[in-house]
């Protein structure tokens, strides 16, 4: 898939020159009409169908039949262009010829396509490792600022899901190969060589590309692999005279889907519903009589009629609070300029981007600002001396509310939709406990700056005497602070007294004084290596091994300082508040962790036939007890070029290239605290006597001496290949994955009654995990459309193996073992009873009515208990997940369509099944909707205040879904047009969207990627932009 | 060229493949060894030690699980009114659940404090340190560890005896101790920390918290009424009341006295000079509580309780008395069948509730028409419903639905009440008035009626009540002697226990809850109490079950507690 991208990508970036070249051509005249024919054929003789045969800078142009022919009318002196994908293409002066046969070159660029992987880069003929890459230019088509959002869907075996769409907090939660173990599975992330953080801020103008290591090649990431490795490689200089690029885009969000909650009469009706059944049902009262008297009905009909009809919106309002406080769009933009060239000897790369983000609260101080920076260089000193720098940087402030967004949320989706928002006469209402979002700029903010600093010296010398043989070294140091301000303010809002018709002024819930936390965190990675790396052929045998040492330190600190009772806040600084010593806090705290670690790689293939792979790491890594912080983590790997094979390329002409490979290796995963191995007290647990704090002193966990890293052993098989000539292209991997020594604490085998203070984790935990990979591709061309089309899937299920579990005797369907990780424990529903037969026949647990859920007697014991729960075998992290990309390109026209999607994923969402109940929060409309009622006994949802032993399978909803996720069309502004306003180089127009169109098969009420409808929404973007490049 | 090879090899040189940089000790935490081996550190330990004593500050306060209020939810401390707790759900009514689940469990965090006071005693036997208050805090660690036992035998009988630590790998097997033990091992610790501790400290004294010996003799009076009531002293031995009237007698004349005022008895910061209190939880403004954002209402941004789950009870109002000494009702009948009729002599008035009420009514509970911080509280509903006062649950999710609020502990005039401030009036555990009642109870059950009548009039003396007549004897003083706890001590964690360990809980606990709906009609209004909770008290219920995982975990030789098979 990418290949092609890339020969798509080169074509493009030739057009514009090679139609300066046509137009130049124009102004000497045209020639004399000829006929002119004849066969284009491959290096081998081969004839090529499909061809194009272009008259150059015109639309006149055909196709080669099967036998490779062509025919085309043409003035004597044009040029014609023939071109194939997979092919270079090729220019030809007529010049008064009529026939004109043509052999067309493989495309070698192609061949030497290279892949990076850790340490290094492999060509990806030759490459044996689950190794998948995305190419920067593919991730700029997503008008999405956050990288993590854009690589969903594209890399099969990669899982990112975003459950969040607020600006600067919409990190997608990325997996690789899903849940390998039930500790952390953040997969490491490898950006120019060091493990960085901030993967989602990069400037995506910068990345060259994105390649993952899914299988065993992790490995040479020693104790860090174990999840999958992400690298990122950034852009270099290149050499020729500067050329500027510049793009400008300007976006609207929305979000993709806010919830339909109830309106005022249907909230009132559903809510005088559940008080009934809370406390008359069971007094023998019916439901008519209970309406019909006023001391037992809690919302009259006359004053649901007021509700409905607006005559009274002070005390009878009908507010819909998503209307009042959300906006219908917040602006996105982005500006990058880039400027690449330099010499033979020396050539620089220097970037800039820009990008703002605004909150999609009317009332919200929601800012999103990041800018970063890039200046590469690379210099040759001598012919055998090559040193570079590349320091970035990434500026961000997030300005938020201080309250945390799930809580406005619900604030907002949860308020009654009886409390007002805003009185007619202006005047904000407390709404749901005083906590309005109208309100939220009067409470202060809570403001980041984070500005990572990166910076990476190399230096590589090839040895003079030693044919093949250099050393790389690079030193790295990476500062980050982190400035964390927080303001909280009192707010007031006015409160109508029914008693006294006046707007009270009252005091919000929050502060009662101006309070300020200040906090800086600083972050340091000092990162040094050296390889030694041989690569040379001899005849048919390739050879290439490089050994090198890594050291790796790094560190925190913060410091935090917190007053209250600030004269005024005006001047939000900390010497502003007060000096009283009970008004004053502050903290801070450090840690250290370092690593050290030998590794290497051995490659050697014959006539890149036979290839055969070995690397590995000896890591040592300080969260481990001495005489243990080493491991070995080793990887082996085969493959075999079968369309190398004399006897494949004459059995199967048709196949271009065609691959098996095979790899096995261990890698570890140490993402666990640090000292485990060491009893250690903590200060905190005060106490107070007289009436101060006396300090105290508490102890960690009981230490583990024995601790160490989860082994993941990993094996990997795979076919790919592609056939006519890259028309269609395949790859096939199945992998099979053990995780071993998982850090779980015994927690649920060793009685409380001991009194530990915490059990330690110990390497106990087993969890298997297999699945499969396929992408698919196709591309063409058919008369001036060039095409093509890709898709990718991977499916990926666990099994935790061993989890030192409270044994279940009595139902050991509840166990976590033999299930896939994050599994949870549900009833099973079996709809709802909807008459009162079926409620007498059928095991129920008191409280139990008419229009609950039916919950099935799993061990048919006759009664409804715990042990009716079991275990639910999808989780909320999808074991199939798909992208399918495609891309035409007609004259000067571009046009890409990405769709993605996931299955076998399922979220329970218990603030859905909330209708009705006792504390006064709203529902959604489509939890409502054909309810049991008494006056709908047919009902297929449970009633209001529906009672529940636990969470059932009714709200476990099947999350599958596919959304058109980016969609760009862009123009090439034609050269003619171009050079007449005086720029000799690009324009490009264009237009994009981001999750443009979602179907989603149950969860339709809100985003299907989120668990919960109670948070920021992933956001629908729409853009407009603008390259240009000089 | 050379240069810049000299300066590469520099760096790989200076950077070469020691095993150093592996060798980071912590720097944010301490090592066990620091702990023993720095007088300030081993202080600090056994500072922490005190945090095992759990206040009843907790988002869920203990009166939700009794008839003090109503308890609007079904689940956490609402499973216990509902007669749904079990062995599998009981782990979410524990201290060291978020909401503190109204202290009900207390397994956990009690077992992981015996061994944190275990191991500070071990240390303590062999430590080489050397210094002044060692003693002391040896005595004060007995203090708590007697606390932790008598916590666990009023919740679950006899538990076993730990008196050691184990570690990881150790072998352990361990059986419940019988109750008797149980309290003999309570005994012989406070005896050990009554030697060695100074009697007390002023409630102004910068030590007040701390264990002290008539903390020790407070614990042992409440321990030893335990122990002779009815639940744990099937044969009425008399010896047994007679050991629990002896340790009341005990703190007589200690030098405490009742303080004056019942209101601010408990809504003073931590530090104000109080006479009566023996023992308590203190806080500072930096470890401070929330009570009464928790349990106020609406109108001070507060939560009812949280759920609106504490209102208190139309049950806890009507047991007030009359100013005149005479209870409102009289009962007939018991648990769900319970009636109550106007009580002639008490001059009640059904339709003025709250009027010559006993004092502790309004300084316990808000009711409509009650002034408290400058407002005048309204919980009453038209007759159609549609107008109602500021303060009823129609108004708010946050007013409970009884109409009542809790007004004990809660802040007077001069404390703003805010989410911001920080609350320091201590929780109480001992206090003169309670030892005073414990008393009276023993001297009662030995037949010394006219000692037991002088004390219950002392504690209604404070408030202005009259003295309880003469004429009150035999189970009409025995119940106006349960009553008076129930009245001095609402709120204050008792009533779940007293009415268990008494053996009432069957009729007690099995009465509906009731509110109480106000109509008013222009100016009139009408009381009409409301029943608002069925409740189920089994008799198992008297003590609580111990978890399913952790009799699992400790391959069940610890059996489960009678009835909760």
């Amino acid at each position: 898939m990418q290949q092609k991208l890339k020969i798509f990508c080169t074509d493009l970036n030739r057009f514009p020159a090679v139609t300066m070249f046509i137009l130049l051509l124009g102004f000497s005249g045209y020639g004399q009409e000829i006929a002119l024919s004849g066969t284009v054929t491959d290096s081998d003789g081969m004839p090529l169908p499909g061809v194009n045969v272009i008259e150059l800078g015109t639309t006149n142009g055909v196709v080669t039949d099967f036998d490779g022919n062509y025919q085309i009318s043409v003035p004597s002196d044009a040029v014609l262009q023939i071109s194939f994908i997979g092919f270079e293409t090729k220019e030809i002066e007529v010049d008064g010829q009529t026939t004109i046969s043509v052999t067309l070159q493989e495309d070698q660029s192609q061949l030497d396509e290279v892949v990076v992987v850790g340490y290094g880069s492999q060509k990806k003929l030759t490459l044996t490792g689950s190794v998948v890459d995305v190419e920067g230019e593919e991730i700029t088509k997503s008008p999405n600022p956050n990288i993590t959002a854009s690589l969903q869907g594209r890399l099969p075996g990669l899982v990112a899901v975003q459950r969040s769409g607020e600006p600067g907090r919409d990190d997608a939660n990325i997996l690789i190969r899903g849940t390998g173990t039930t500790g952390d599975n953040a997969p490491l992330i490898i950006i120019d060589g060091v493990e960085r953080s901030s993967m989602g801020r990069l400037n995506p103008e910068d990345i060259e590309s994105v390649s993952v290591l899914k299988d065993a090649s992790a490995a040479i990431y020693g104790a860090r692999g174990g999840n999958g490795v992400i690298l990122i490689t950034t852009k270099k200089g290149k050499i020729g005279k500067p050329e500027f690029s510049v793009s400008y885009n300007s976006a609207f969000n929305s979000p993709t889907q806010v919830p339909d909650m109830l309106d005022a009469p249907t909230y009132a009706r559903v809510y005088n519903e559940g008080n009934y059944y809370r406390n008359y049902r069971d007094a023998g009262i019916s439901y008519d009589d209970y309406l019909a008297t006023p001391t037992q009905v809690f919302y009259s009909p006359e004053d649901i009629e007021k509700y409905r009809n607006g005559s009274n919106p002070v005390e009878f309002p009908n507010t819909d609070w998503i209307g009042d406080v959300m906006k219908d769009y917040s602006l996105q933009q982005r500006l990058t300029t880039q400027v690449t060239g330099g010499s033979e000897a020396v050539q620089y790369l220097l970037s800039f981007g820009a990008t703002t983000q605004d909150g999609n609260f009317k009332k919200m101080p929601s800012d999103y600002k990041q800018f970063n920076f890039r200046g590469k260089i690379d210099v040759d000193i001598n012919e055998n001396l090559s040193i570079g720098a590349n320091i970035s940087a990434i500026l961000t402030k997030r300005e938020y509310t201080n309250i945390p967004n799930d809580i406005n949320f619900v604030n907002l989706l949860q308020a009654s939709p009886l409390l007002v928002s805003r009185y007619p006469n202006g005047l904000i209402a407390p709404g749901r406990f005083g906590e309005n979002p109208l309100l939220l700029d009067q409470r202060g903010y809570n403001t980041t700056y984070d500005e990572p600093v990166y910076s990476s010296f190399t230096a590589t010398y090839k040895i003079p005497f030693v044919d093949g043989l250099r050393i790389d070294a690079s030193y790295n140091y990476d500062l980050s602070h982190v400035h964390q301000k927080r303001l909280s303010l009192p707010y007031t809002y006015h409160e109508y007294n029914v008693n006294t018709q006046e707007y009270d002024l009252k005091q919000g819930t929050g502060a009662s004084t101006v309070e300020l936390w200040d906090r800086y965190t600083r972050y340091t990675t000092k990162l040094f290596n050296y390889r030694l790396t041989y690569d040379k052929t001899f005849g048919d045998h390739h050879v290439q091994a490089m050994v090198g040492q890594e050291t790796q330190e790094n560190t925190s600190s913060y410091a935090e300082a917190y007053r209250r009772n600030f004269v005024s806040p005006a001047i939000d600084q900390i010497n502003a508040g007060s000096t009283d010593p009970d008004d004053k806090n502050n903290s801070g705290n450090a840690t250290a962790t370092a690593r050290n670690n030998y590794l290497g790689r051995f490659n050697y293939d014959f006539k890149s036939k036979y290839l055969f792979e070995f690397l590995f790491r000896y890591e040592g890594s300080q969260n481990f007890p001495q005489g243990q912080r080493y491991g070995f983590f080793p990887s082996i790997q085969g493959g075999w070029v079968l369309s190398q094979e004399k006897f494949i390329k004459d059995a199967l002409p048709f196949v271009s290239n065609l691959k098996v490979r095979a790899t096995y290796g261990k890698v570890g995963n140490d993402r666990i605290a640090q000292y485990q191995y060491l009893q250690l007290f903590g200060l905190g647990g005060n106490y107070v006597f007289g009436s101060s704090d006396a300090p105290g002193v508490t102890s960690g966990v009981l230490p583990n001496p024995n601790v160490t890293w989860e082994v993941s052993t990993k094996t990997d098989f795979g076919l790919s290949g592609s056939l006519w000539d890259g028309l269609l292209g395949f790859d096939f991997t199945y992998f099979m994955e053990k995780r071993t020594d998982i850090l779980a604490t015994r927690n649920l085998s060793i009685p409380s009654i001991v009194g530990f203070p915490g059990l330690p984790d110990e390497n106990i935990g087993k969890v298997d995990n297999h699945g499969y990979e396929i992408s698919l591709s196709h591309r063409n061309t058919v008369n001036e459309l060039n095409y093509s089309v890709s898709a990718n899937m991977g499916y990926v299920r666990s099994n935790v193996v061993f989890l030192d579990e409270t044994p279940n005797p009595n139902a050991p369907w509840k166990n976590v073992e033999g299930h896939p990780v994050g599994a949870g424990v549900y009833y099973q529903a079996d709809g709802i009873f909807n008459t009162q037969e079926e409620l007498d026949a059928y095991p129920h647990q008191d409280g139990t009515g008419l229009g609950d859920i039916k919950i099935v007697d799993y061990d048919g014991d006759g009664d409804i208990d715990q042990d009716d729960q079991f275990r639910f075998d999808k989780t909320a992290t999808p074991e199939i997940v798909f992208g399918m990309n495609t891309n035409f390109e007609w004259r000067n026209l571009d046009l890409n369509l990405f769709f993605q999607g996931q299955t076998n994923v399922y979220t329970y969402d218990g603030d859905f099944a909330n209708l009705g109940n006792a504390d006064f929060t709203n529902g959604f409309v489509m939890r409502a909707e054909d309810r049991w009622t008494v006056d709908n006994p047919d009902g297929t949802m449970p009633r209001a205040d529906t009672f529940s032993p636990g969470a059932s399978t009714f709200f476990l909803y099947d999350a599958t879904f596919v959304r058109l996720k980016s969609m760009e069309l862009g123009w090439t502004v034609p050269e003619n047009l171009i050079s007449s306003v005086g720029l000799n180089n690009s324009v490009r127009f264009y237009a994009s969207g981001f999750n443009l169109l979602t179907w989603a098969k149950e969860r339709k009420w809100s985003d299907p990627e989120g668990t919960t409808a109670l948070v920021y929404p992933q956001l629908r973007t729409i853009n407009l932009g603008v390259n240009v490049k000089f | 060229m050379k240069k810049i090879i000299l300066l590469i090899t520099l760096i790989c040189a200076s950077y070469s493949c020691s095993d150093d940089i592996l060798e980071i000790t912590p720097i944010d935490q301490i090592s066990e060894a620091s702990v023993w081996s720095d007088v300030k550190l081993t202080t600090a330990y056994h500072t922490e030690m005190y945090n095992v004593l759990q206040h009843g500050f907790k988002i869920h306060m203990q009166s939700k699980a009794t008839d003090e209020a109503f308890n609007s939810i079904n689940w956490d401390i609402g499973l216990i009114p509902r007669g749904d707790l079990n062995a599998n759900n009981v782990g979410s009514v524990a201290n060291n659940h978020w909401t503190g689940g109204g202290n009900v469990y207390f397994w956990n965090t009690g077992f992981s404090y015996l061994r944190k006071i275990n191991l500070f005693l071990e240390k303590m036997e062999i430590t080489e340190l050397e210094f002044e208050n060692k003693d002391q805090l040896i005595g004060e660690a007995k203090f708590l560890r007697a606390f932790i036992y008598f916590e666990f035998i009023k919740r679950f009988g006899g538990v076993p005896i730990i008196d050691q630590t184990y570690n990881l790998g150790d072998e352990f097997s361990f059986t419940r101790n019988t109750f008797e033990e149980c309290v003999a091992f309570i005994e012989s610790n406070l005896n050990d920390a009554i030697m060695v501790l100074p009697d007390k400290y002023a409630s102004t004294d910068s030590n007040f918290g701390r264990a002290t010996a008539d903390a020790a003799k407070a614990l042992k009076s409440r321990t030893f009424l335990y122990a002779a009531s009815p639940l744990w002293n099937e044969s009425n031995d008399e010896a047994k009341w007679q050991k629990a009237a002896d340790a009341a007698e005990d703190l007589l004349d200690s030098g405490y006295s009742l303080h004056p005022d019942y209101e601010t008895l408990f809504n003073q910061p931590s530090g104000s000079a109080n006479n009566e209190l023996i023992f308590t939880r203190q806080f500072s403004t930096t470890n401070f509580h929330q009570a009464p954002m928790h349990n106020l209402g609406r109108r001070y941004g507060a939560y009812g309780g949280w759920w609106s789950s504490n209102g208190p009870s139309q049950n806890l109002v009507d047991d007030y008395d009359m100013i005149n000494g005479e209870p409102p009702f009289i009962y007939s009948g018991s648990g769900a069948n319970i009636s109550k009729t106007v009580n002639p002599e008490s001059g009640y008035d059904p339709q003025d509730p709250y009027a010559n009420r006993d004092p502790r009514l309004d300084a316990t509970v808000i009711h409509d028409e009650s002034e408290y911080h400058g407002d005048t509280f309204e919980m009453w509903v038209s007759p159609d419903g549609s107008t109602y006062g500021f303060d009823t649950y129609k108004q708010s999710s946050d007013n409970p639905r009884s109409n009542y609020q809790m007004r004990k502990f809660m802040p007077d005039a001069n404390t703003p009440i805010s989410w911001q401030e920080n609350y320091t009036n201590p929780w109480i555990f001992f206090r003169l008035g309670e030892i005073y009642l414990n008393y009276a109870e023993a001297k009662f059950e030995l037949g010394d009626e006219a000692t037991a009548r002088l004390y219950v009039s002392k504690v209604r003396n404070r408030v202005g009540m009259p003295d309880l007549p003469d004429t009150v004897t035999g189970e009409d003083l025995r119940k106006r002697i349960y009553n008076e706890r129930r009245i001095e001590l609402a709120f204050e964690e008792h009533r779940y226990w007293d009415v268990r360990r008494w053996e009432i809980a069957e009729d007690i606990e099995n009465r509906p809850i009731y509110g109480m709906d106000i109509i008013k009609d222009g100016d009139d209004k009408t009381y009409n109490p409301v029943l608002l909770l069925e409740r189920t008290f089994l008799p198992k219920m008297s003590l609580l079950p111990i978890e399913t995982n952790e009799l699992n975990r400790n391959n069940n030789s610890i059996s489960q507690t009678p009835g909760w098979e």
